[in-house]
């Protein structure tokens, strides 16, 4: 990937001058005239590629610029994007901006946008104008729009080295350790490495361009027991530049873990409902967190009316035990020796990152903002984010638990025991891999505030460990986290890509194992379709459905 | 992921022939091949519909798109894929798991994992296994709902559910793709700076796209076939916004299905150029109003029109059977019951020919050797003596036919595939010559005692706007009493005086036009004119739109009209922009 060169500087050049001529003819001739206009362009390279059991499935490149039209007219009390009975404001589209930094293609794209974003912000001003007034005046009487100061500045982002040939053959190479397992249905290898950098302008002065590498592997491993549920076992790598992703031997035993793992599965125990203690491991909390208690804390959701608000007027109150605190701190760029999804120097509304500490022993003293005020909480904390094409909101970072006080692995799991012992149980669970409903992919829709268990054991009082499949985490888990009464030593990493209100943006969660009193679970829905009727294509091995059920003659 | 994948119908020109791999040899056809001997043992216990038929389809595909505006690339992609099709018929040719409104949900191939771009036996073959299992379990299911939704309803006509059709094994040797990135973008690049020249133009942009694909096609009655599959497109856009904000707009297109039968860049850019003198043009027309009289459509405008109005309705189709209390009208052909009625004068004919290769020196571009279902197509003459004689037909029955003549060329619903035309040539036995239609249009005016008669040159065929824009415009017909069938625009239409004065306007649509206004055709020019284009089996495709398309060409005259309607466009146009465009830095001589 070639690096930054002189010339992209020239993009901020041009934006600024279309910014300048379509500001200053708006606040002339504009009725609504507006009050702050903003351009904000993400220019990606990136490649990925995929492979199964020794075959290439996909490969492919992209090189692409998007443009996000921000532009308010009213005033900062109330603007265009005032939320309407939960209903949020929509204008920018992320249109495709010209790759070759032509003033001619690329001011004729802006001119066009900022004319459709301008239109569409005057008619929902006058929207909310009446509607403010027919309706009571609103609960909460927050501002629409924070000052922040223009920032200006020039950051090369760091190189990004992928070659997608390369990757080709090793993405082949290590998915050819799942091929011909007889349990394994399908499994596959995938790599992506890319660059994006970011170019900021606004009415107020700002000019920024910055932004960063990432790469990425990812494994994964699906089967089918034999009354129907799937398994699966999912496993990834992060980091900035690709040559720093884990060696070739690294990579390999994880595939091998992999595939052992889900063939364990396939073959575990199904769990029974249960109510009581578990450890969660530090990835797993750090999922836990992000899912379950991360996104209660973004402000845009106080502003919802018809959000649940589950910690609004909590500020001062306790969240959680008072040996734990957690922090959002997207300057941070690597924690237990791994590369952070969740760092950048300047969020997507032109606001310097900062580390921003949401509960400091247990008590919860601020939440996660964007230039959108909520009540008592006037300005942003650097933490307004998108993915291209949608509006911004207040977005996770990198989420950092820390405790107080901690025990070492081995204490963790005897505190563990006891508390068996103590609720008269005969076993608790240990959950060592859990997914998000947002954390993994970037798929939205209804998945928030929920966890999917992966790799889950049974923890006998007497010791023994054993794998269970088909756990579902369920009742109210916000309630578990008042019942934490132990963390571990080590901090681990869960590296990720959280998709919500604005789409898709990159986050980390930073963890210790975490010892819970009260966990509910119970068996999740599953699949009963049966595995195949025909055994594996010769060259697999073959693992045929049972007997009675058909298949071959 | 968004991918544009474009799976066509066609034809490679024998051009030079890197990989003649043998089908013995071809790693897809062996896989599919091995797999569906044993797919064909799959039963169900306890069940009593088996299945009786299965269908393997597979297209690879290498594609390149570059798009460009006023001189700058805005985007560059590059793409491999393999997109299999899998289908499996339970129960018996009478009566099975397709033709059913939840046909398609049941039967979807959801395999885990997708279709290797390497030519790798084992993994080709476990995605037609999981594919195949997931497909039987899914029709099994997909026929006991259909028994279960019959028992209450009352079926109008019994029609088989699949039709008889002749096993055959068609191999071609596929050209190995040669991706011409760098040319490409510069080719891209310079037609777009063409519009520089033209600054009262406020949007345009060129797609160069090229697409190589191989078609491959396996069954269980022992059909085969391997043919190459290519399609190479240059798109130009052009809009602006008149006085009054309504949106002028014109397009310039070029489809081959051989990368050297495109037309050298210098003619590209006059086409270009053409393109930009238009919407200026239009720019300034003024704006037309209702019309009722004498039309005439001549050069492009009389192949898109025939285009238009007989591309969707020359196929039929049927009604799946419904859930009771769910209705999900499927359109169906303006044509549909009318064979043995006249469509058109006596002296005109339509066939359909999908064999032929050339016409007036240029390539047609609807050629195909085998269809979707395996058939082999020969010419079939569709209307005769003004008669309609025949439809274009797939394996699915229909009212009145069953049994295909090969023109299954994209995929249709409810388990079945659509039928499109090919390479259609729409004949005059008496014309008159060109400059005779004019004069015969300026003396109906006359006699009518009209101020002027009508003359369309161009139609916004395929459409070039935005699929906001066709669906707005869907509405405003739709309101005024026409058909909510989308229209195609005309783009250069003239106000013809008596004294042989044309004048360009804009603002206006088509009322009333359908397949049977072609029976107020009087009179035809001598001159043909052919039209090659993409589309998808719609009335209105959309031009550079993904997913499957098919390559067609039309030849046919100039056709005068007797009575024709057209009504003022009344839309609400958005206002023009409070800031004027920015000033163009370069411009091109």
């Amino acid at each position: 990937m070639p690096c930054l060169s002189a010339q992209s500087t020239r993009l901020l050049d041009i934006l600024s001058e279309e910014l300048d001529r379509n500001y200053k003819a708006l606040q002339g001739k504009g009725d609504p005239a507006p009050y702050y206009l903003a351009y904000a362009v993400s220019e990606v390279d990136a490649a990925a590629v995929t492979a199964s059991q020794g075959a290439l499935l996909s490969s492919s490149a992209r090189r692409s610029r998007t443009i996000d039209v921000t532009i308010r007219v009213g005033n900062p009390k109330v603007d265009n994007y005032h939320s309407v009975r939960g209903e949020m404001a929509q204008f920018t589209a992320g249109v495709p901006l010209a790759l070759d930094d032509s003033p001619d293609a690329i001011k004729r794209t802006l001119w066009r946008e900022t004319d459709r974003c301008y239109r569409l912000a005057a008619e929902r001003l006058i929207t909310i104008k009446t509607s403010k007034e027919v309706k009571v005046a609103e609960k909460e009487q927050s501002d629409d729009f924070s000052d922040a100061p223009p920032l200006t500045a020039r950051e090369t982002p760091g190189a990004q080295d992928f070659e997608r040939k390369d990757w080709e053959k090793r993405a082949r190479k290590l998915s050819e350790a799942l091929a011909g397992r007889p349990s394994i249905l399908s499994s596959s290898v995938s790599a992506m490495g890319g660059r994006e950098v970011k170019y900021f302008v606004a009415s107020n002065g700002a000019r920024l361009m910055h932004g960063r590498p990432t790469s990425r592997v990812m494994l994964s491993a699906q089967a089918k027991s034999d009354d129907g549920m799937d398994v699966a076992t999912f496993d990834s790598f992060d980091a900035n530049n690709a040559k720093n992703l884990p060696k070739e031997g690294k990579l390999k035993d994880a595939v091998e873990k992999l595939g052992k793992d889900v063939e364990a599965l396939r073959v575990a125990q199904v769990v029974e409902p249960y109510v009581g203690p578990a450890i969660l491991s530090g990835r797993a909390a750090g999922v836990f967190f992000h899912e379950i208690f991360g996104h209660r804390i973004e402000g845009h959701r106080l502003k919802d009316e018809s959000d649940g608000q589950t910690f609004a007027k909590s500020i001062g109150a306790r969240v959680l035990p008072d040996f734990l605190s957690v922090i959002f701190d997207p300057t941070l760029k690597q924690s237990a020796g791994e590369d952070l999804n969740g760092w950048y120097q300047y969020d997507d509304e032109g606001v310097a990152a900062r580390r921003v500490p949401v509960v400091e022993g247990g008590v919860l003293k601020t939440f996660l903002m964007s230039r959108t005020p909520i009540p008592n909480i006037p300005v942003s904390n650097g933490h307004g984010r998108r993915q291209p094409g949608n509006e911004v909101v207040a977005r996770q970072s990198n989420l950092l638990v820390e405790a107080s006080k901690t025990v070492s692995e081995k204490e963790l799991r005897e505190m563990l025991i006891a508390e068996l012992k103590k609720q008269n149980k005969q076993y608790g669970y240990y959950f060592q891999e859990i997914t998000g409903g947002f954390t993994n992919t970037s798929r939205r829709g209804i998945q928030a505030f929920k966890v999917i268990p992966l790799v889950v054991y049974r923890i006998h009082v007497d010791g023994r460990e054993e794998l269970v499949r088909g756990a579902d985490i369920v009742g109210t888990p916000l309630a578990s986290f008042a019942k934490i009464i132990a963390a571990g030593d080590k901090l681990e990493v869960f590296n990720g890509y959280c998709g919500a209100e604005s789409g898709s943006v990159p986050v980390s969660a930073i963890s210790p194992a975490l010892l819970v009193s009260e966990l509910e679970i119970q068996k999740k829905e599953s699949s009963r379709e049966r595995p195949p009727l025909l055994p594996a294509p010769a060259g697999s091995s073959t693992l045929s459905a049972s007997p009675n059920d058909g298949g071959v003659n | 992921m968004r991918r544009r994948s474009l799976i066509l119908a066609g034809l490679a020109a024998a051009a030079a022939v890197v990989s003649a791999q043998k089908p013995e040899d071809d790693a897809i056809l062996l896989a599919m091949r091995e797999e569906m001997a044993r797919a064909k043992t799959l039963r169900l216990q306890g069940v009593n519909d088996q299945l009786y038929y299965i269908e393997y389809g597979l297209d690879s595909l290498h594609s390149f798109d570059a798009t460009a505006s006023l001189g700058a690339l805005i985007r560059v992609d590059e793409n491999r894929a393999r997109v299999p099709r899998v289908q499996v018929r339970v129960g018996s040719p009478e009566f099975d798991n397709s033709n059913y409104v939840y046909t398609d949900l049941f039967g979807a191939a959801r395999a885990g994992g997708g279709v290797p771009l390497d030519d790798d036996l084992t993994v080709l073959r476990r995605y037609f296994w999981l594919a195949t299992d997931r497909v039987f379990k899914g029709s099994v299911e997909a026929i006991a709902r259909k028994r279960a939704a019959l028992r209450n309803l009352t079926q109008q006509e019994k029609l088989n559910d699949f039709a008889a059709a002749k096993p055959t094994q068609l191999y071609q040797s596929t050209v190995k793709p040669e991706i011409k990135a760098e040319e490409w973008k510069k080719l891209a690049r310079d037609l777009s700076s063409v519009m520089t020249a033209f600054p009262r133009v406020t949007g345009s942009s060129v797609d160069f796209e090229a697409g190589y694909g191989t078609s491959y096609f396996v069954n269980s009655e022992g059909s085969e076939y391997r043919y190459p599959d290519n399609l190479f497109y240059v798109r130009a856009r052009a809009s602006a916004q008149a006085d009054n904000g309504m949106a002028v707009r014109d397009a310039a297109m070029v489809v081959a299905r051989s990368l050297d039968k495109l037309p050298p860049e210098s003619e590209l850019r006059k086409a270009v150029e053409q393109m930009g003198r238009n919407v200026t043009a239009l720019l300034d027309a003024p704006v037309g109003d209702d019309y009722s009289g004498p039309m005439l459509f001549e050069g492009i405008a009389a192949p898109q029109l025939f285009a238009h109005l007989l591309a969707s309705n020359m196929g039929l189709t049927r009604q799946p059977v419904n859930e009771p209390g769910r209705n999900f009208p499927v359109p169906q052909s303006e044509l549909e019951g009318r064979k043995g009625s006249r469509v058109l004068p006596e002296w005109m004919d339509v066939t359909d020919d999908p064999v032929r290769e050339e016409w007036n020196g240029q390539q047609l571009q609807g050629t195909f050797p085998v269809d979707m279902d395996g058939v082999v197509p020969q010419p079939l003459k569709v209307v005769n003596a003004g008669t309609l004689e025949n439809f274009l037909l797939t394996r699915l029955p229909v009212r009145g036919f069953e049994g295909s003549n090969g023109r299954a060329r994209l995929p249709g619903n409810f388990g079945a595939k659509a039928a499109v035309f090919s390479n259609l040539f729409v004949t005059a036995k008496q014309t008159v010559p060109a400059a005779d239609l004019k004069k015969k249009l300026i003396e109906m005016i006359g006699q009518r005692g009209k101020p002027f008669g009508i003359l369309v040159r161009k139609l916004d065929f395929p459409a070039s706007g935005s699929i906001d824009e066709l669906q707005r415009q869907g509405m405003a017909a739709g309101q005024r009493g026409g058909s909510s069938r989308p229209a195609a625009l005309p783009v250069l239409i003239y106000h013809v005086y008596p004294d042989g004065r044309e004048e360009l306007i804009r603002g206006v649509r088509f009322r009333g036009l359908n397949a049977r206004s072609l029976r107020d055709i009087i009179s035809a020019g001598a001159g043909e004119q052919a039209l090659h284009y993409a589309g998808n089996g719609s009335p209105l495709p959309m031009m550079g739109q993904g997913g499957h398309v098919a390559l067609h060409s039309v030849v046919a005259p100039a056709v005068l009209f007797e009575d024709l309607e057209l009504e003022k466009r009344q839309e609400d146009w958005p206002k023009l922009p409070v800031v004027p465009p920015p000033a163009l830095t370069s411009s091109v001589k």
